[in-house]
């Protein structure tokens, strides 16, 4: 009786298992879920590549410049918005390389300085009205307290926009993608016993008493307040 | 406390006042309100109208219990006998007590109300699916619902008015609870920046609108753990104690000349507002 159903019961078994097997698991890799955005269309196709890519040795009019993205998304390291750079930024590198100047692109970029326009720029990472996203503590955090590769931070959640031309969503930035890296059991010190400046500080103003050692970790803030508003 | 403590510590929450296994440090916000200051000019409510982006929802939803204040002023007369002119009367703001152990969030039934590490009782608006069960416990009814999506049709702001519009604070949608955050976007653009610099956000480096609108100064705003600022000296002053549902001052024999408390202290709720007031003859 009901033989016909041992299979499919057995099937619904090993996949129950697997997913609970999964679920156990360590935790996620930080930043690994893709999920690309839709294509925006840019008024100037802008060649993120070019500027902030790696140089070609053999050639240096192929590859990129190398650029550190904080030199044109200035506001990201002192302010909650990254901001786009004003045509200015553009102009004042660009006014000096006569090599394009007469390139497609760099033409219309001239039209827009000509006309005192600013380039109307498409967002690509938009976020909800209802969250707030501090570029400042993160830049903070990755690249002035742990010194790590500026593009390396921009990356967790811009993807590796080096190799892009006009920037595309990587990553989700839904709740639960944040979370992941905010629910994450961090170190508190380095190797060799470092203080992770931010991080130790806060650690000892919420658990004054405890003694700090490589094993100590802390978890990023995550209480719903800190990003919804 | 965040979600997953609350989750998993279902069981133990709010048994007892949770300060005891984790003591608020660097922050507690907490509020003093000297009522025997207030004029009652509602200066405090209009403030908070312009700050958090509130709907004025005009005075026949007003009538109909619909009303969105976040900061009300409570008129209460004095029971001595004399006719309305020259009969005295109190006022009492009163807004979200922020309570450290809130009968609101334990009765959320998708945690949208919890406790954040500031001692603040936080409200997602994402998360409220509009049960209002949170309000129908909230012993000081302080939490308002949206019936309505504002600016509707008939009650659409002028355009210019979207200029005054606060940025940093939602607009909340039909069907979810709201209520005051203590200004809870200007608390954190200030940790932010002390952040930064490496600091705990100094005293008088923010102020809630309510506060700032004060015309008598009534109402003072502050980190409580921090022995500098003037809402702890106010508390300390007053023998007021945060944990306790009752003050060890009450106790004594001889009626206290401090005026500092807390309403509805004996429900455990350990409200975070201490207003002062000197008791008189008239208004017992």
């Amino acid at each position: 009786m009901y033989r016909f159903l041992r299979f499919p019961i057995l099937l619904v078994g090993l996949f129950l298992a697997a997913s609970s097997f999964a679920a156990n698991s360590s935790q996620p890799a930080l930043t690994t879920e893709d999920s690309l955005g839709p294509q925006v269309q840019q008024p100037i196709e802008f060649p993120h590549n070019r500027h902030a890519g790696l140089k070609d040795a053999s050639d240096p009019a192929k590859g990129g410049m190398e650029i550190n993205c904080q030199y044109c998304h200035t506001y990201a390291r002192r302010s909650a918005v990254a901001g786009i750079p004003p045509l200015q930024k553009c102009i004042g590198c660009h006014q000096n390389i006569e090599s394009v100047r007469n390139k497609p692109r760099i033409v219309e970029l001239f039209k827009y300085w000509d006309a005192k326009k600013a380039v109307p720029w498409k967002k690509v990472h938009d976020l909800p009205d209802f969250v707030r996203f501090n570029h400042e503590r993160h830049i903070k955090r990755f690249v002035e307290q742990q010194d790590r590769p500026v593009q390396e931070a921009c990356g967790y959640c811009h993807g590796d926009v080096k190799e892009m031309t006009v920037a595309r969503r990587q990553k989700s930035l839904a709740m639960g993608w944040c979370a992941s890296c905010h629910e994450k059991d961090h170190p508190v010190v380095a190797e060799g016993g470092t203080p992770i400046a931010g991080q130790a500080y806060w650690y000892s103003f919420q658990k004054p008493a405890a003694a700090v050692d490589a094993n100590t970790k802390a978890r990023g803030p995550n209480d719903c307040w800190q990003c919804h508003k | 406390m965040s979600v997953s403590n609350l989750l998993e510590n279902w069981a133990q929450v709010r048994h007892e006042h949770p300060n005891n296994d984790k003591p608020h440090d660097p922050y507690k916000w907490a509020m003093a309100i000297d009522l025997d200051a207030c004029t009652g000019c509602n200066a405090c409510s209009i403030a908070c109208y312009a700050e958090n982006n509130i709907p004025v929802v005009g005075k026949e939803r007003f009538q109909h219990g619909q009303q969105m204040h976040w900061m009300r002023v409570e008129r209460y007369w004095d029971e001595d006998g004399r006719e309305f002119p020259d009969q005295g009367f109190q006022f009492l703001p009163m807004m979200c007590q922020q309570c450290e152990a809130a009968p609101c969030e334990t009765v959320c039934p998708v945690a949208a109300t919890n406790h954040t590490a500031d001692g603040l009782n936080s409200q997602i608006y994402n998360r409220c699916i509009g049960s209002r069960y949170c309000s129908a416990n909230c012993p000081f009814k302080v939490r308002y619902f949206n019936w309505y999506d504002y600016p509707t049709d008939e009650m659409v702001w002028p355009a210019e008015m979207q200029q005054q519009m606060n940025p940093d604070v939602s607009v909340r949608s039909k069907g979810v609870m709201e209520k005051c955050t203590f200004c809870v976007q200007r608390l954190s653009a200030a940790k932010v920046k002390a952040k930064g610099e490496g600091r705990i956000v100094a005293e008088g480096e923010v102020q809630t609108a309510c506060q700032q609108a004060c015309p008598t100064s009534a109402i003072s705003f502050g980190n409580l753990v921090n022995p500098d600022s003037r809402v702890h000296k106010q508390w300390a002053a007053q023998q007021v104690e945060l944990d306790k549902d009752k003050q060890a001052k009450n106790e004594e024999e001889e009626a206290s000349e401090l005026r500092g408390y807390r309403i509805l202290e004996e429900l455990r709720a350990y409200p975070s507002v201490m207003y002062l007031e000197r008791v008189r003859e008239s208004a017992v």
